[in-house]
């Protein structure tokens, strides 16, 4: 049990300690003193008491001479008794000091007693001459005694001097151990104090100090609490509410961005799926016109123009196929070459397309309609615009764990910062496109596809032309699911 | 500042904690010196010795020594008694030593009726022995156990025979007595007359004073205008002697005349030195307080039963002025 209640335990005995040694210590000495002091007082008020009772003794005799009565002799007979027992206690005093005057004392009480006895007796056989001069020596014993007991009390100041000086200098000195004390304890008890409340306080204040950062939004920072009571208890606790607040936020802002990413790859979606409805106007008919146009045309002997409508007819169909779906490579590149067809008879000869296709490849999946924008950008980029024509090669490359897909031109070429732009996805204008679908929307889709960033690149020089590598995994990543 | 207030807190801690533990240990530590007490009766001999000349030379002489052989023979004593011959306080203590019924009394002898009555009928009553000393009274009259001090015969015969060696066998000489007739005193004259007798060209005048000053100062002049060829003065009481010899130097040379006193006591010691007197009695105080205390304890004791009556005595000589130098 090591708490804050143990503390205060702790404390209040150790305050109580210091009171009970304290208070134990001065009622001892306090009882020593008294213990003294009565003797002292008892010691002269018993030397008293024997005058008195001496001087008691003669005034009965006296009295029982006067009027020999049985009440007077009871009296005398009782002082007599009284002084005799008194005389006991006197006993009790003698040290080597006063020895000798204690048993003269002691003898002259004796011989005080004889002589009252023997004036009672010479009384009672009426010999006057007798009675009466032993009434004189017992007046005169009595007298000495209480001189005698003048004397004893005067060796017994003087013998008990330096005792009586040490009494008086112990209470001064008695009266200045209370001064200095009640400041010692004082300042004691205010460092105790100030200890045992900082002990308290100060795991107090860090958890406040811990609880303000929380406040502030600050999840970051550890709460140490070295204290070993209650406190510390709670500062763990806090800790670990801290820590889960901490992994709930990071997980929360997880899921915000994956569920921005799927809001995006939707609103993509949307729009390519409204631009090809757009374009689908009344897609039978213009398939059936189409075909109808192919067959005319073969009809007509006019072959070229029947395969070009095939073509236009083919293209048309794949890419009013759902967008959202995945194909084949394969499946893409027949769709490519279609294209190119179609643009062969455009440029006729200002075209050079060279195809490179390592066929163990086609079957990855890839997004529909990935590499038709890409070629018909660098079409619009290379060809179009040179007077003289240009290249394009389309490579399938195997690299074990991916599928290399580069569409190389010799055209122009782009400063870097286009580039950069391009695969930050900056430009938005897309430029009279067969589909509708703009780089940015391949670039945006196969990342979406892959969940993977590093799919699309391009290496451009100015002059020289423009490579753009699409790094297909072979297995589809599967992530977040 | 924290600093600061930390070093002045513990500097004031160690302050008032050195203080309170310096004073409780000055509390705390105080041996109390009691007497140690005995909580038996002390079979102890209890003797007294009481004179009614306190603090003299002479008798506190006579105190050391019975104060040396008490605690010798580990007997307690006390010296009580008055001062400057107060008879009447002298009377009370030798009654107090009687009430308080000591085991023995050494006594400065007193020639008086109240003196007698009580060491006759109290003491003896109580039956406490007791011995005189320096001074005696008759053992008839006083019931003593025995004397210890000068024979004072023997004293007055050698201060007598001294005086003849000194002045020859012719002259005329004063013997200054004290009116108290005193045994030890009588004694004294006893043996200065019977040396003197045997010269018959010594003529001698006995005169009797009370020793209070005036008195002594009064009859000296009285003797000195009576007797003008006076050679010689005996003081038998050394009370007398410092007013006598006052007197004389006052009239004329005090060279001329021979003076004799018995005691030596401070004034005659003195008196002596400055040759003014021819020749003091020296008596053996100390071993006088030694053998009384000596004696009565063997008497308590059963040791020597009976003491000699006659009395025990102690060595005297004569100091003369020249020997005093």
């Amino acid at each position: 049990m090591n708490s804050i209640q143990k503390k205060i335990l702790v404390l209040v005995v150790a305050v109580l300690f210091i009171m009970v040694a304290i208070w134990t210590s001065l009622t001892y000495y306090n009882q020593k003193m008294q213990y003294q002091y009565n003797n002292i007082l008892e010691r002269y008020l018993i030397m008293n008491e024997v005058t008195n009772e001496s001087q008691q003794i003669v005034a009965a005799l006296n009295n029982y001479i006067i009027e020999p009565t049985e009440a007077n002799l009871e009296e005398i007979n009782k002082n007599k008794s009284k002084v005799l027992s008194t005389k006991n206690k006197v006993i009790e005093f003698r040290n080597i000091d006063n020895n000798y005057a204690l048993t003269n004392y002691e003898n002259l009480i004796e011989s005080l007693v004889e002589t009252t006895e023997q004036s009672v007796l010479a009384r009672s056989e009426q010999q006057t001459e007798d009675y009466l001069n032993a009434l004189s020596e017992a007046s005169r014993i009595s007298k000495y005694i209480s001189e005698m007991t003048l004397t004893i009390i005067d060796t017994e100041l003087n013998t008990y001097e330096r005792f009586y000086r040490s009494i008086i200098e112990n209470s001064e000195e008695l009266r200045m151990l209370g001064i200095w004390l009640l400041p010692l304890i004082t300042m004691l008890l205010l460092f105790l104090t100030h200890l045992f409340s900082k002990r308290i306080t100060r795991p107090i204040n860090k958890l406040t100090q811990a609880a303000h950062e929380f406040s502030l939004g600050r999840f970051d920072v550890k709460i140490d609490v070295d204290s070993n009571d209650e406190i510390s208890f709670l500062a763990k606790m806090f800790d670990k509410m801290r820590i889960n607040i901490n992994n709930y936020l990071s997980e929360i802002k997880q899921k915000a961005q994956l569920e921005n990413e799927l809001q995006q790859s939707k609103l993509l979606l949307q729009e390519s799926q409204l631009r090809s409805l757009q374009s689908q106007i009344n897609p039978h008919f213009l398939y059936n016109t189409l075909d109808i146009l192919s067959k005319k045309a073969y009809l007509e002997g006019a072959e070229e123009t029947s395969d070009l409508l095939v073509n236009v007819a083919g293209l048309l169909r794949y890419n009013l196929n759902k967008l959202g779906n995945s194909t084949s490579l394969f499946e893409e590149v027949q769709v490519l070459n279609q294209y190119i067809n179609i643009q062969n008879t455009r440029f006729i000869d200002r075209l050079q397309f060279h195809l490179e296709i390592d066929n163990s490849c086609l079957d990855v999946q890839i997004p529909r309609l990935t590499l038709q924008p890409i070629i018909e950008n660098a079409i619009i980029h290379a060809v179009e615009p040179v007077e003289e024509g240009g290249s394009i090669w389309f490579r399938v490359v195997d690299e074990l764990d991916h599928v290399r897909l580069e569409i190389e031109d010799n055209g122009p070429g782009m400063p870097e910062e286009k580039v950069q732009q391009i695969l930050q996805l900056k430009t938005t204008k897309s430029e009279g496109h067969f589909t509708g679908i703009g780089i940015n929307n391949v670039v945006k889709r196969l990342s979406l596809f892959y969940n993977y960033n590093d799919v699309f690149d391009i290496e451009s020089k100015v002059g020289i032309g423009t490579k753009v590598i699409l790094k297909i995994p072979k297995t589809r990543r599967v992530e977040g699911q | 500042m924290r600093k600061l207030a930390i070093v002045i807190f513990t500097f004031v801690c160690i302050t008032l904690f050195y203080f309170t533990i310096l004073s409780a240990s000055k509390v705390f530590k105080t041996d109390w010196e009691l007497p140690q007490s005995t909580a038996h009766v002390d079979m102890k001999q209890r003797l007294v010795l009481i004179t009614q000349e306190l603090e003299t030379p002479f008798w506190d002489k006579v105190a050391k020594g019975a104060m040396e052989e008490a605690e010798k023979e580990g007997a307690s004593l006390e010296v009580w008694g008055s001062y400057g011959n107060n008879q009447e306080e002298f009377l009370k203590k030798i009654e107090i030593a009687i009430y308080s019924q000591m085991d023995g009394i050494i006594l400065q002898g007193v020639d008086t009726d109240e003196f007698k009555t009580l060491t006759k009928i109290k003491a003896a009553s109580y039956g406490i022995p007791i011995i005189t000393v320096a001074n005696d009274v008759p053992m008839g009259d006083s019931l003593r156990k025995s004397y210890v001090g000068s024979d004072q015969y023997v004293a007055g015969k050698m201060i007598a025979e001294q005086l003849i060696a000194d002045m020859g066998a012719d002259g005329e000489v004063a013997i200054m007595i004290d009116i108290q007739h005193q045994y030890f005193q009588e004694q004294r004259v006893e043996g200065i007359r019977d040396v003197l007798q045997r010269y018959p060209d010594i003529q001698t005048h006995y005169i009797e004073m009370h020793d209070a000053r005036e008195q002594v100062i009064a009859t000296t002049k009285d003797v000195l205008n009576q007797n003008p060829n006076l050679d010689a003065f005996i003081v038998i009481n050394v009370d007398i002697l410092a007013a006598m010899i006052n007197e004389v130097e006052r009239r004329s040379q005090i060279e001329p005349y021979f003076i004799y006193s018995f005691d030596d006591d401070y004034d005659s010691i003195t008196l002596l030195n400055q040759g003014k007197i021819d020749g003091i009695l020296e008596q053996s105080p100390e071993e006088m307080g030694t053998m009384s205390v000596k004696l009565i304890l063997d008497w308590l004791s059963n040791r020597e039963v009976p003491l000699d009556l006659e009395g025990y005595q102690t060595d005297i000589q004569i100091i003369k002025a020249n020997d005093g130098k």
